[in-house]
């Protein structure tokens, strides 16, 4: 059974390299002026935003099955999950953002300028912030200086990368974020009623569109139907900004938790579903009084049962797991 | 509270609650959760619709959503009777969790008549929607969000 620190290591070049390549695809639809690679970057910026909450997540796992060993050093542990914090917060802006414009230009056809705008300049930041993430990452564990050269060396190296960050209290740490939520007794219990209300609002818009596809409400073309989405992704909003905050409060509570793996595995299928049923073609042709082609049908069925799998893992999160 | 320590005592609540089965508590509690999901979310997207969101979809064939909303509702009634039955001495002694039922009748009853008042008008789709289904439309979602924030508090408020 694969836990969430080999998660973490299988995933935490994506947001990275993941991002440059998005980046550059960017570029060169700009300079070849492609409609089609402009769609496909935005997509790329989606499913990357989208994995990197298990890169995000993983981490916090990684920390706590790391940071007792010898020649791991915490001061910089928490100077990467605050940098990962950070970039975290403008990869799924970025991430967002796309998602609107793809949402945009199905309907209209047309650019979503302001979004491409916004885009550019967030996808930009988010480089920079993950690259800087990546390289805290990296000098967190040495092991190929220590088999080498020692204790006293290593010692020493994590000293000198330990001297290297900045001192000052960061604007935004996972810390603060932990203190907030447990320092009033009416947070956390707000912030499940929003997770909650964000749920119910992202799988009723989820089952009338999927519902559609599958030949319910047929006389509903899927264009009209399409224009309730940005509902269903104001509800994942909203979730992703709960759920990151009760993980980033209370990590313990999730890093070894074979719930919360199946969770975000169903997570990351429901949000592939929600991408498909947006930006592609296959749900967007299906007009009035159609059957859906049956691969679309397939996609509508997976959406549908996915969010209830998101749902059936994040409820059983303290059971099957050790939550709360 | 001598009925709410029969209730609990009874061997039925006592598998619930105490079985450590997945099959138990935490299924009931799957249940209620999913059959929460299904009528508020679907009441909301209702409820947009009335508000003006999507103008071209017709609002009419939206009435096949209401079997689904039953069907929830009554799975939330079951699985939350398993869930009270398990806790009956403490959820029966909450205001809050009467506070809930409320805002649950209220939901259930607004769900009721958007259908009696919005949907069963033929010309639905022809002309603008009147005050009476704005208004039965943004109560439902307040009392669907009333009834969730409510069930929260329970595990708070004990």
């Amino acid at each position: 059974m694969p836990t969430l620190s080999h998660v973490h290591l299988l995933l935490n070049h994506v947001p990275t390299v993941g991002t440059a390549i998005a980046i550059a695809l960017l570029i060169v639809s700009f300079v070849r002026q492609s409609d089609e690679l402009k769609r496909v970057a935005l997509e790329a910026f989606f499913v990357i935003a989208l994995l990197t909450i298990p890169a995000y997540t993983s981490g916090l796992a990684a920390q706590i099955q790391i940071q007792d060993l010898p020649g791991v050093s915490t001061v910089l542990i928490e100077a990467h999950e605050d940098a990962a914090l950070w970039s975290f917060i403008f990869m799924q802006l970025t991430g967002g953002f796309a998602w609107y414009a793809l949402w945009k230009r199905r309907r209209t056809g047309g650019q979503a300028r302001t979004s491409m705008v916004a885009i550019v300049l967030l996808s930009a930041l988010t480089m920079a912030m993950t690259a800087r993430t990546a390289n805290l990452g990296g000098e967190i564990r040495h092991p190929e200086i220590a088999a080498a050269a020692g204790e006293a060396v290593l010692a020493q190296e994590v000293a000198e990368s330990e001297a290297q960050l900045d001192t000052d209290p960061p604007f935004l740490s996972a810390n603060q974020i932990g203190l907030f939520l447990t320092d009033r007794v009416w947070v956390w219990p707000a912030f499940e009623s929003l997770h909650f209300i964000g749920m119910w609002l992202i799988f009723g818009i989820v089952l009338i569109a999927n519902l559609r596809l599958l030949g319910w409400m047929k006389t509903w073309s899927f264009p009209d139907v399409h224009r309730l989405l940005p509902w269903a992704a104001l509800g994942f909003a909203v979730n992703t900004i709960t759920g990151m905050v009760f993980l980033t409060a209370s990590p313990g509570m999730y890093a070894d938790n074979p719930s919360f793996l199946w969770k975000i595995g169903f997570l990351m299928i429901a949000g592939l579903s929600l991408l498909y049923t947006t930006a592609f073609e296959g749900p967007w042709w299906v007009g009035s009084g159609q059957n859906a082609p049956v691969r679309v049908k397939a996609v509508a069925a997976t959406a549908i049962l996915s969010w209830i799998g998101v749902m059936y893992f994040g409820r059983m999160l303290p059971f099957i797991g050790n939550a709360f | 509270m001598d009925f709410a320590q029969a209730l609990q005592d009874s061997t039925i609540a006592q598998w619930i609650g105490q079985s450590g089965s997945l099959f138990g508590y935490p299924l009931f509690l799957f249940l209620h959760t999913l059959g929460l999901a299904t009528i508020a979310g679907l009441s909301a997207g209702i409820t947009f619709r009335i508000l003006g969101i999507a103008p071209t979809l017709r609002l009419a064939p939206m009435v096949r959503l209401y079997p689904v909303m039953w069907i929830a509702f009554a799975m939330t009634v079951v699985s939350g009777l398993a869930l009270l039955m398990a806790d009956a001495t403490t959820k029966l002694a909450q205001p809050v969790f009467y506070v809930k039922l409320l805002f649950v009748g209220l939901g259930v009853v607004t769900m009721q008549l958007m259908r009696n008042r919005v949907f069963a008008d033929p010309q639905v789709d022809e002309r603008p929607f009147t005050s009476t289904a704005r208004t039965l439309a943004v109560m439902s979602l307040l009392f669907w969000m009333g009834a969730t924030i409510a069930g929260r508090l329970i595990a708070y408020l004990v």
